[in-house]
């Protein structure tokens, strides 16, 4: 009986990666309930060992070929570098969560957070000093071994120099002989040429030899020294951490919003103290005023919340907002017309030409296009009712919706629209005659009909189509986020294009991660929901 | 005046200036709770016959009659069950039976309803695949779940669209016993299309025969006089059931033929080829004279490659 159970349990689970389209993990759920687990293993050794090694093939060949190309923004990042720079995106994330939980923190609470904090940066401080002064030792190690290999060289350089000099001061006296001899109608212009010849060789050969040794000189200073970079790294970080906490001291006591509506209200209070107190009409109405000032900034301060820099994930999570509205839009759009194609040749034949005309059209048009016709829409969009409901609301709210995520979204909607619509058409128009033949006996009306024969019976190629709108939507909103600098993973990426600092390049690749893996998820969500809809329990294209 | 009629129906397709004629001057008179087969070969137009007794085509002219009222649609009284099942694969067992008598009945309540449908759905026996789809059934439970959505719908007569071809013969032999049964118990009309003689032998009262298309015709009717119930394995060495199929089939056998015999007119000339052996004049190549002369051997008429 027991038995039974578990094979109940494991049958639950294969169906289930079954459906999510991860078969490749089948036989690690049967050899876990051992079954066959020879075949198993073979199975893991084909499907997944070898996969995996040549993933890892891959990544080795990238580190060993990404050093040799060099480039405006550095050498290309390996992948430890993109993994870096991952895990500093990842910090920088939880440091802005942490700055804004602390601004909003109240009491008791907060005077215990500020306490630990304090003592952390104590901690932290002894760490920095240390490692400033083993960051110091090795400046001087490296100093000391770069003038043991330079001086020798630069002796060699000056020797050359001046050897170099004295050798052109003998042909620049030659020269002058050889012209003063000319002066005096003894010379002959030949030798002045041929001494003039000899000193601009002498000079090119000087300063090729010179060159050589310099070029020496600048490789050695130009040579990594690793313990060196690693202590600087390891500064910078406890410095950087150092100045983290620092910063949630001030969010924590001065810059905290408790602290700052307190101090507010202490004015208030002194305020209305002088009021009650004031003498003449003219001091009276001026603490009047302040009094109705102070209340007010009260009321803002109350109010405002921590202005969080943008981090990827609010990156992400905005163009996850927006491809989804874009998709929901393309969506609603083609899922009825789509439908009317498929009923009615006529509505095809309307149809076809501006399918044809506006399929093939660059999203980069219909993002010119949408950001043009979006913005008359809302000429002053930091006060416009729409955007202020939005933001208002609470989930949504701190994405920060504006019309240029607006008119992303629209641009995804008219690139992501075609394949819907295509695809319904088509699940429409090929709808197996049995069933229209049984609809006709049944004597289906028209609302029966579409609802329970038609629809259902397109519904598979209705799925297929938005698979593929979805994923030309997340493609598309990229480009156009990076194009239009509207906020979200495009904008990540460009704005990392255009600061060129030292991990630029390698959060760049970052995000090639980011939104792959996204896209990939994306895609694993709309076969589940394919294969949930699919009757013929065919399988899908991966 | 008969129950059913069919009455000089006519029927054809394609284009006006190419068109093929698939039934013509079809003329068959069925009595109240008759149980009428209608044999043929296949491409004769049986299906098309079956279309046009449910109305889902019209025919170019005459005129089909059900108690004396003009078919001109389907509708649920015209109860067809067709060849492929045309079971709605997204929905269950019950809930394809209840789509039909839902719309059939529009007035039952929830649990009758229910109860119809599984009343049906027992009749044929799949009272315990209710709740699976027709993906996850077999042919047999599948034509079982279409015969008790037709049966579901009461209709005024039952139109068989070679309902067993599909299936295998012990399949086949169950629900031919199952069909009979349930005719046996709620008599009504049936029409049904084959290309089994056995088949419609066993359980027919009336055999037709369809003529070869295109163009084709019923003929006359062959009565099928064994008593009921017919038992499958007596049946065999029965005379009159043996002298029956033999008749028929005999018939059928000559329908093609004559067929056969004529298509035979239609005998397109194809080049009288003949391959030559070369190697009989060796080391002379046949070409210009000699090829000449080889030919002039042979048939005039023959043409030869090299």
């Amino acid at each position: 009986m027991a038995e039974k159970a578990s094979d109940a349990f494991k049958y639950r689970i294969l169906r289930f990666l079954d459906v999510t389209g991860f078969t490749v993990f089948d036989p690690v759920v049967r050899l876990a309930f051992n079954e066959e687990p020879s075949k198993q293993l073979k199975a893991i050794y084909y499907f997944m060992v070898i996969p995996i090694l040549f993933a890892l093939f891959c990544i080795f060949v990238w580190w060993q070929v990404a050093p040799n190309h060099k480039t405006k923004s550095g050498e290309v990042p390996t992948p430890d570098i993109v993994w870096d720079s991952a895990v500093i995106n990842d910090t920088f994330s939880y440091r802005e969560k942490t700055k804004e939980k602390d601004f909003l923190l109240v009491g008791k609470e907060r005077e215990e957070t500020l306490a630990t904090v304090e003592a952390e940066i104590e901690a932290k401080s002894v760490e920095l000093s240390d490692l400033k002064e083993v960051l110091a030792k090795h400046e001087a190690d490296y100093q000391s071994q770069l003038d043991l290999r330079i001086e020798p060289l630069a002796a060699d350089l000056d020797q050359l120099k001046d050897e170099n000099k004295s050798i052109q001061d003998e042909i620049k006296a030659a020269v002058s002989s050889e012209a003063e001899a000319i002066e005096a109608g003894a010379g002959s212009t030949d030798t002045l040429l041929e001494a003039l010849r000899a000193q601009s060789a002498a000079k090119n050969a000087a300063r090729t030899a010179e060159s050589v040794i310099k070029e020496q000189i600048e490789e050695i200073r130009s040579e990594k020294y690793k313990p060196l970079a690693q202590a600087r790294l390891d500064v910078n970080a406890v410095a950087d951490e150092v100045q983290f906490l620092k910063k949630r001291v001030d969010f924590l006591s001065g810059s905290n919003r408790s602290i700052k509506v307190a101090e507010a209200e202490e004015k208030l209070a002194v305020s209305k103290e002088k009021l009650s107190t004031s003498t003449t009409a003219k001091a009276a109405i001026s603490e009047a005023n302040r009094v109705l000032r102070s209340e007010s900034s009260i009321e803002r301060l109350e109010q405002q919340q921590y202005a969080s820099a943008m981090t990827v994930y609010t990156q992400i999570k905005r163009s996850l907002f927006t491809v989804f509205i874009g998709f929901i839009v393309a969506a609603m759009i083609a899922i009825p017309i789509g439908v009317m194609c498929g009923l009615s040749r006529v509505a095809m034949a309307c149809l076809t030409p501006i399918i044809s005309i506006f399929k093939p059209v660059s999203p980069v048009v219909y993002l010119l296009i949408f950001q043009i016709v979006v913005g008359a829409f809302f000429p002053d969009p930091d006060s416009h009712p729409f955007f202020l409901f939005f933001n208002s609301l609470p989930w949504i709210g701190g994405l920060g919706i504006n019309p240029a995520l607006i008119f992303s979204a629209c641009t995804v909607a008219a690139c992501a629209v075609w394949p819907a619509l295509v695809n319904t058409a088509l699940g429409v128009a090929t709808i197996d005659k049995d069933h229209i033949n049984v609809a006709r006996v049944l004597r289906l009306g028209f609302k029966d009909r579409l609802l329970k024969i038609i629809i259902p019976s397109a519904l598979p190629l209705v799925f297929a189509g938005l698979r593929i709108s979805l994923g030309v939507g997340w493609m598309v909103l990229i480009a156009a986020e990076a194009l239009s600098s509207s906020d979200g993973l495009g904008k990540f990426v460009w704005d990392e294009y255009q600061n060129g600092s030292s991990f630029s390049f390698a959060n760049i690749l970052y995000a090639c991660f980011v939104v792959g893996i996204i896209g990939f998820l994306l895609d694993r969500m709309m076969i589940v929901l394919q294969r949930l809809v699919s009757f013929d329990g065919g399988g899908t294209s991966l | 005046m008969s129950y059913l009629e069919i009455d000089n129906v006519s029927i054809g397709f394609g284009p006006v200036n190419n068109r093929s004629e698939v039934l013509k001057d079809i003329k068959l008179s069925v009595e109240e709770n008759e149980f009428v087969a209608v044999v043929g070969f296949s491409g004769a137009g049986k299906s098309t016959l079956i279309s046009l007794l449910a109305g889902l085509v019209e025919p170019d002219s005459g005129e089909i009659r059900l108690g004396g009222k003009l078919i001109k649609e389907p509708s649920p009284r015209l109860g067809i069950m067709f060849q492929n099942y045309s079971l709605l694969p997204w929905l269950t067992v019950q809930e394809n039976v209840a789509l039909a008598v839902k719309q059939v009945f529009p007035k039952m309540g929830r649990a009758e309803l229910k109860e119809h449908v599984e009343k049906y759905v027992a009749m044929v026996k799949l009272s315990p695949a209710l709740g699976k789809k027709p993906a996850e059934l077999s042919g047999g439970m599948r034509q079982r779940a279409s015969l008790a959505r037709t049966l579901s719908m009461q209709p005024e007569i039952l139109l068989l669209d070679e309902p067993l071809s599909a299936l295998d013969a012990l399949t086949r032999a169950e629900i031919q016993d199952e069909i009979i049964k349930i005719w046996e118990n709620d008599k009504r009309t049936i029409v049904m299309i084959t290309n089994d003689v056995d088949e419609a032998v066993l359980m027919a009262d009336r055999i037709v025969p369809l003529t070869m298309g295109p163009e084709a015709t019923l003929d006359s009717a062959f009565p099928v006089e064994l008593d009921r119930p017919r038992n499958r394995t007596t049946l065999n060495t029965n005379p009159v059931f043996r002298q029956l199929r033999n008749e028929i089939s005999r018939y059928m056998v000559t329908l093609n033929e004559e067929y056969k015999a004529m298509k035979a007119d239609k005998v397109v000339d194809l080049p009288s080829v003949m391959p030559v052996d070369f190697s009989v004049y060796p080391n002379i190549p046949a070409r210009g004279r000699r090829r000449r002369e080889i030919a002039k051997k042979l048939d005039p008429k023959t043409t030869f490659f090299k």
